[in-house]
């Protein structure tokens, strides 16, 4: 309680400190926007209800690549488990895949995928297959190998433990990972939309931020911000929801 | 090849285990054991710290392959884990996202069948071990005893023939132990189940058991074995620390462990 009234207190000092001191002169708004042209510059989408399509669209290019990047993800990490040699042999690709700037792929999806809803769903599903499945497969590989015999004594088959032991013992991580990439997504649809695109946050950004509409930048960063605590306040819910046995959740 | 008795339910000859360490040395543990399980024999073994008695354990349910030598079960012999095995370790192994009774239902869920009679036996389970209520409650939210009496539950559930406990009480405090102790021979005497114990206690072992085998540091081979022979009530623990007889035989035991 004694946080968050301190944490409020320092937002509003500040605000009030850059409406007071861009009043004065002494800040140029036209180079660092001021707190009443960022409100200003969100009445006015609300207004013309830019801001809900703007919104939706980055919102649902993000679920997308989220849900598809993880799915992939989560199953190729966790089948790994199956074959430590198979693991071994795609180790160095999964690497490579994984080190390449996120950002020099949008060329390649636009070709592949045109400007549209796609190509950012590809963006944003590319910047978090990798984490997905190194994250999986470690979740997988961090089974107790007693719990692992423990099946084997119980005359369990491989499929068994797969099913019974290995996924559910590979939640945590997982959802550790989902609670990391939701905000990787995010920055692939953004990154996607800055290349090429009509609508969505990061057209708005990119296409404020060249007009010189500073507050309107911020007033879209705000936004994406919310967007963003939105996203992972849903996972951190869902996982409460599917792990009703880790008490220290909730 | 020496073939096993059909009345033993577990029988090993001659097994040995060595492991290649990560410089390419060979590191011989176990050198040579040899002995028989008999049907309802309750048979603890005791050894100093790391000399290969977990190893053993694995050896003897197959989930480590022997260097040399051959397991036997039931006279036949086994390269797998056989069935009827019941394993437990000093880790209750309870997986923390399955409630008590899903817990106990594990090993009945991996061997097939329907559900409700799994739940039906599961449930008589907690009961006779003084868990009934606790069903439902996640292991996060059970003590250590009841834990390890949870874990019971999931080995017995099976209806395992040969029960292989490494040091499964280990961790609990003396009350907590005598009467986990006491309700596992219980169980184990009246459904005529064998037991084969590890553990470090010696007088856990002397009390418990028909048999105890000493075993000797790295290399591992057996040093001695004594046939616990005590007067009275063998279920009473703590009336058995008292009697004639079983101060002599700890003595007697401790001296061979040759402990340094
Ligand atoms: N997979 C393995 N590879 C190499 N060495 C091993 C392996 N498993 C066990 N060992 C070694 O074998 C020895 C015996 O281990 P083991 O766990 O069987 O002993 P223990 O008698 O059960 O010990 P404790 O009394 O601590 O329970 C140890 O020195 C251990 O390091
Ligand atoms: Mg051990």
């Amino acid at each position: 309680m004694k946080i968050l009234a301190c944490q409020i207190l320092c937002f509003a000092l500040f605000i009030a400190l850059w409406q007071w001191q861009t009043m004065a002169g002494h800040i140029s708004a036209f180079l660092y926007g001021s707190p009443a042209g960022i409100v200003a510059a969100l009445v006015a989408t609300v207004r013309d209800g830019s801001l809900w399509t703007d919104l939706a669209t980055t919102a649902l290019e993000t679920l997308a690549g989220f849900a598809l990047g993880n799915v992939i993800g989560t199953t190729l990490g966790l089948s790994l488990w199956y074959s430590r040699f198979v693991s071994q042999v795609l180790q160095p690709f999964i690497l490579a895949l994984g080190s390449i700037p996120i950002i020099a792929l949008a060329p390649i999806t636009i070709i592949w995928f045109g400007t549209g809803f796609a190509s950012k769903v590809a963006m944003s599903t590319l910047s978090v297959v990798v984490v997905s499945i190194v994250i999986a497969y470690k979740g997988a590989l961090g089974v107790d190998p007693d719990q692992i015999n423990l099946m084997l004594s119980l005359r369990a088959r491989r499929p068994q433990i797969f099913r019974l032991l290995v996924v559910p013992a590979s939640m945590t991580d997982i959802f550790a990972g989902l609670k990391l990439t939701v905000g990787f997504a995010l920055v692939g649809a953004i990154v996607g939309e800055f290349m090429s695109s009509t609508n969505g946050l990061g057209h708005e950004i990119f296409k404020s931020g060249s007009l010189y509409a500073i507050s309107s930048v911020f007033a879209e960063l705000v936004v994406t911000v919310v967007l963003a605590l939105a996203l992972s306040g849903i996972v951190t819910r869902v996982e409460r929801l599917l792990l009703p046995w880790r008490h220290d959740l909730s | 090849m020496a073939s096993g008795r059909p009345d033993v339910p577990l029988q090993a000859e001659d097994i040995g285990k060595s492991f290649v360490s990560d410089n390419g040395e060979e590191l011989e543990i176990i050198r040579s054991v040899s002995f028989a399980l008999a049907r309802g024999e309750i048979v603890s073994l005791v050894g100093p710290s790391g000399c290969g008695k977990t190893t053993l354990l694995n050896l003897l349910c197959r989930l480590l392959e022997p260097t040399h030598g051959a397991v036997f079960w039931k006279g036949e012999e086994v390269t797998t884990v056989p069935a009827g095995i019941g394993y437990m370790l000093q880790k209750d192994l309870l997986l923390p996202w399955r409630t008590a009774i899903q817990n106990v239902m594990l090993g009945l869920q991996v061997k097939g069948g329907a559900r409700s009679r799994h739940r039906e036996r599961a449930n008589a389970l907690l009961e006779q071990l003084g868990l009934e209520g606790f069903g439902d409650h996640y292991p996060s939210t059970l003590s250590g005893g009841m834990r390890q009496r949870v874990a019971l539950a999931r080995t017995l559930a099976p209806e395992p023939e040969v029960l292989l406990f490494d040091e499964p009480f280990s961790a609990l405090d003396f009350q907590t132990k005598i009467l986990i102790e006491r309700d596992t021979l219980r169980l184990v005497r009246e459904l005529q189940r064998s037991l084969l114990l590890i553990t470090h206690d010696v007088e856990e072992a002397v009390s418990l058991s028909d048999r105890v085998i000493v075993l000797s540091r790295r290399p591992c081979t057996i040093v001695s074995e004594h046939r616990i022979d005590l007067p009275g009530d063998r279920s009473n623990l703590i009336a058995l620390r008292e009697s004639k007889g079983f101060a002599h035989y700890v003595r007697q035991i401790w001296t061979e462990l040759d402990i340094r």
